[in-house]
């Protein structure tokens, strides 16, 4: 890499081996007792994002292999390879291939796996067993929910938790250090307040907000509302009033514009539910908040994204009109 | 005789205004504007006929051309209408006189609503320009007007509406063509086609064509057996009113299967549209709410590949949209194109650089592309927006292609360009260097080592 080139903290600062993670104390003692024996079952590792899953799982493959890890690795995102076809070829293709090394088995990652098709699903389970003996799989979700039984019971479980106060804004500090940024330690500790705990949120905010400058707490909120568009809390307060064909066009603007899609928006709407800006009777935001909740899942099924928010929106018109009444 | 072999359509088609059946309305209007026009004095230079398929409007200009004994110069669908086409045919006999003596014309722009965009490129404005100066009747057919590219043309034309024919009077046409054609038919059989036929003469007379030919009768029991309803021809506006005026769940659920258009653009009408036709808040959630779980099923549909959830979408959209409407009056309101699909097909270059970008980074980024775009991208734009020269050595990290920066950058994108250009060509100042280094070296021993820092951060320099 030469050195004109700049990387994203949250990639160069990703720890290397299971030592330097932060946190999951539990988890990584656990893992490294793997590395000692040389050997593990298929695992899978649950948690909110950027807690360190993806991280730990090349980690443990760095420490069992080596800095060469990648060649006893095959790593694939079922967001974006979620069919059959993928299990089928890829997954099947490296699953039978021979074992390069001194340690019998080689390893597949399948990150974010709770989006993998429940056919894909069934087609891993059986792979999961017909080659155990020379591929270990290593599942990784946000919603273990997700994944059929059948897999979970093949699988060690391991559950991420959301990154302590403390560790997170150690951890800033001594990015900030590194990269020789200034700042404000009442900056970093917003920037935790509103990654809450997603170290991957917390160190893009704190690299976006160093672009500006010196990192105050000034420049962390300019961040963070240039990321987070004003346009949700404008679409709420529109949808409130009553006025839903101006909120949809709001709506609209966001998916469009941003290209965020229906998770990210409904996600953003979430927070926004119990933010002290919206002024709410607290029983109507527990309200709307179950009903975003709704939406989400509506979504994660499959809905469309438009017509799930806006069927979101007409219930918010609803709940703004009995309001004024 | 040669005019045996003639498809029954043209062989009946009307020679006279007033052999045209139905529209009364329509011929009454119709004749007013073209004496106008005769006389000199007419309201407005253009008409637009519209209507569905089939219920006489190309028919009717014939006839009319025939009767005042006009030249007809016609431009349809099957021919390119671009600019230059119109300016070449219609312009050109627009603003002149007939050849022979004072023979005047009468201009047929048939099916304006299928001129393209893209393929009859300019064709609209040239025929805005044309009804500015034409000297003869210009005359437009379209199924649906309310196409929001047609506004200029439905300002500039006087709109005359034809209605679908009653079941009576397509029974009636059929009749008098079996006794013409001397073909034995059944009433019952008649009425049953005309029903068919959804008021549309043309199908009901081919159908009836295709019968008599085969069978040399035509009884209730053929038909029943040899025809279907179209499956359907009812254009999405259409479509939404059948939809929103439905009193029973079958009648929606029909609504949404009979259309021209596939069900997940149905679905988008309907998306449209809902804000249009329910007023009421109540009514409006209700009716959204089906639409969502119509929408439920179908990605369901798509992710498990279980098409018998298809009929649950249809209860959905159809009858749960319909029924929906408890406290809304039906009334009568113009649909619009659905502006998502406008709206996605304007930013398509956009979004396709936007997905590349996701793409590109989610592989070096060990994460999804969704992911890429919720988290990464925002951030990106931040930095380029803002900070070009930093930005500049974060392209070059990460291999970005121009369009991917100009996607970032926005406003500042020569700048960020600029910036590339020139560190690729003379590197980086000797002091970052180093600085560089000395990051990689603490980076190997210090993997927890967060915790001994100290304070507010103390330097000075900003190494971008
Ligand atoms: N426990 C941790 N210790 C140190 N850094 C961490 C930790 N967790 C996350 N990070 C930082 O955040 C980035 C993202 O983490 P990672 O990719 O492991 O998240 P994840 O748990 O896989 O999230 P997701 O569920 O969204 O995929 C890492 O590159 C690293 O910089
Ligand atoms: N109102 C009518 N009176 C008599 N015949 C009709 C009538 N409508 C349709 N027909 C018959 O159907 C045939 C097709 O009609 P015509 O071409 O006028 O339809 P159109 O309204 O222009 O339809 P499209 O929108 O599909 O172009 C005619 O040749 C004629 O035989
Ligand atoms: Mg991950
Ligand atoms: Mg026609």
């Amino acid at each position: 890499m030469s050195s004109i080139a700049e990387l994203l903290w949250a990639e160069k600062y990703r720890p290397k081996s299971l030592d330097e993670i932060v946190n999951q104390e539990e988890v990584v003692t656990r893992l490294k007792k793997f590395v000692e024996e040389k050997n593990m079952p298929h695992l899978l590792f649950a948690g909110p994002p950027g807690t360190g899953k993806t991280t730990a799982a090349h980690a443990l493959a760095h420490d069992l292999y080596g800095e060469n890890y990648q060649r006893y690795l095959l790593e694939l995102n079922a967001s974006d390879e979620r069919g059959i076809d993928v299990i089928r070829t890829k997954v099947k293709e490296f699953a039978r291939s021979r074992v390069p090394g001194e340690i019998p088995f080689k390893i597949i990652i399948l990150d974010e796996a709770d989006n993998m098709t429940a056919d894909a699903q069934q087609a891993l389970r059986r792979l999961m067993e017909m080659y155990t003996a020379t591929t270990r799989f290593i599942l990784i979700a946000n919603y273990p929910s997700k994944i059929i039984e059948p897999i979970q019971s093949r699988c060690a479980f391991f559950r991420f938790t959301p990154l302590r106060k403390e560790d997170v804004i150690a951890r800033l500090r001594w990015i900030s250090e590194q990269e020789n940024v200034q700042y404000d330690i009442e900056a970093l500790e917003v920037i935790y307040e509103i990654s809450e705990g997603d170290m991957r949120r917390a160190i893009n905010i704190l690299q976006a907000a160093a672009a500006l400058g010196k990192v105050t707490v000034e420049a962390v909120y300019k961040v963070v509302g240039l990321a987070h568009p004003r346009e949700i809390k404008e679409m709420i307060k529109l949808a409130l009033d009553g006025r839903f064909t101006d909120a949809r066009d709001k709506l609209r603007q966001l998916m469009v514009e941003y290209g965020l899609s229906g998770i990210d928006i409904i996600k953003q709407i979430h927070r926004e539910i119990f933010s002290a800006d919206l002024k709410l009777p607290e029983p109507l935001r527990v309200l709307i908040a179950d009903y975003a909740g709704e939406i989400q899942f509506r979504l994660a099924e499959g809905g469309d994204d438009e017509i799930q928010l806006n069927a979101f929106l007409a219930r918010l018109v609803l709940v703004g009109k009995k309001l004024k009444a | 005789m040669p005019t045996k072999e003639l498809p029954w359509v043209i062989k009946y088609r009307p020679k006279k205004i007033a052999d045209v059946a139905n529209q009364d309305k329509a011929k009454k209007e119709f004749i007013e504007w073209l004496t106008a026009w005769l006389h000199g004095k007419p309201s407005k230079k253009a008409a637009l006929l519209y209507g569905p398929p089939g219920c006489g409007k190309t028919s009717m200009v014939e006839a009319a051309a025939h009767e005042y004994g006009l030249e007809l110069i016609e431009m349809n669908a099957s021919d390119f209408r671009r600019r230059e086409d119109i300016e070449r045919v219609a312009k050109l006999a627009a603003t002149q006189m007939s050849l022979f003596g004072s023979r005047r014309k009468i201009i047929l722009l048939d099916e304006v609503d299928g001129i393209s965009g893209t393929a009859d490129r300019g064709g609209l404005n040239a025929i805005l320009e044309l009804i500015e100066i034409t000297i003869h009747p210009v005359v437009m057919t379209a199924n649906d007007p309310w196409d929001t590219k047609l506004k200029p043309l439905r300002d500039a034309s006087k709109l005359i509406a034809f209605n679908r024919l009653t079941e009576t009077v397509v029974a009636r046409v059929l009749s008098y063509i079996c006794k013409s054609e001397k073909i034995e038919c059944d009433d019952k059989a008649l009425r049953y086609l005309a029903k068919l036929s959804d008021g549309d003469l043309r199908s009901a007379i081919n159908d009836l064509e295709a019968i008599a030919r085969g069978y040399g009768k035509v009884t209730l029991d053929l038909v029943k057996a040899l025809v279907r309803r179209r499956d359907r021809e009812y254009s999405p506006f259409e479509a939404l009113r059948n939809l929103f005026m439905s009193k029973y769940a079958w009648q929606a659920k029909l609504a949404v299967t009979q259309t021209n258009i596939d069900y997940e653009t149905m679905m988008q009408w309907i998306n449209e549209n809902l804000p249009n036709q329910y007023s009421d808040p109540e009514d409006l959630w209700r009716g959204y709410e089906a639409l969502s779980r119509a929408s439920v099923y179908l990605g369901r549909i798509k992710r498990t590949g279980n098409w018998d959830l298809l009929s649950y979408v249809f209860d959905m959209m159809g009858a749960g949209v319909a029924l929906a409407r408890m406290k809304s009056k039906y009334r009568w309101v113009k649909y619009s194109f659905p502006q998502r699909i406008l709206l996605m097909s304007k930013t398509k270059q956009v979004r396709e650089i936007r997905d590349a970008l996701a793409r590109h980074l989610a592989a070096k980024l060990h994460v999804s592309s969704r992911i890429v775009k919720s988290d990464y991208i925002p951030m990106l734009q931040i930095i380029f927006v803002n900070n070009p020269k930093y930005a500049a050595r974060i392209a070059i990290g990460y291999n970005l292609t121009e369009n991917m920066v100009k996607y970032l950058a926005g406003p500042r994108s020569n700048e960020v360009l600029r910036y590339i250009r020139e560190l690729k060509e003379r590197g980086v100042p000797e002091e970052e260097k180093k600085e560089g280094e000395r990051v990689k070296r603490t980076r190997r021993t210090s993997g927890r080592s967060g915790r001994r820092s100290s304070g507010k951060g103390t330097q000075t320099q900003l190494p971008f």
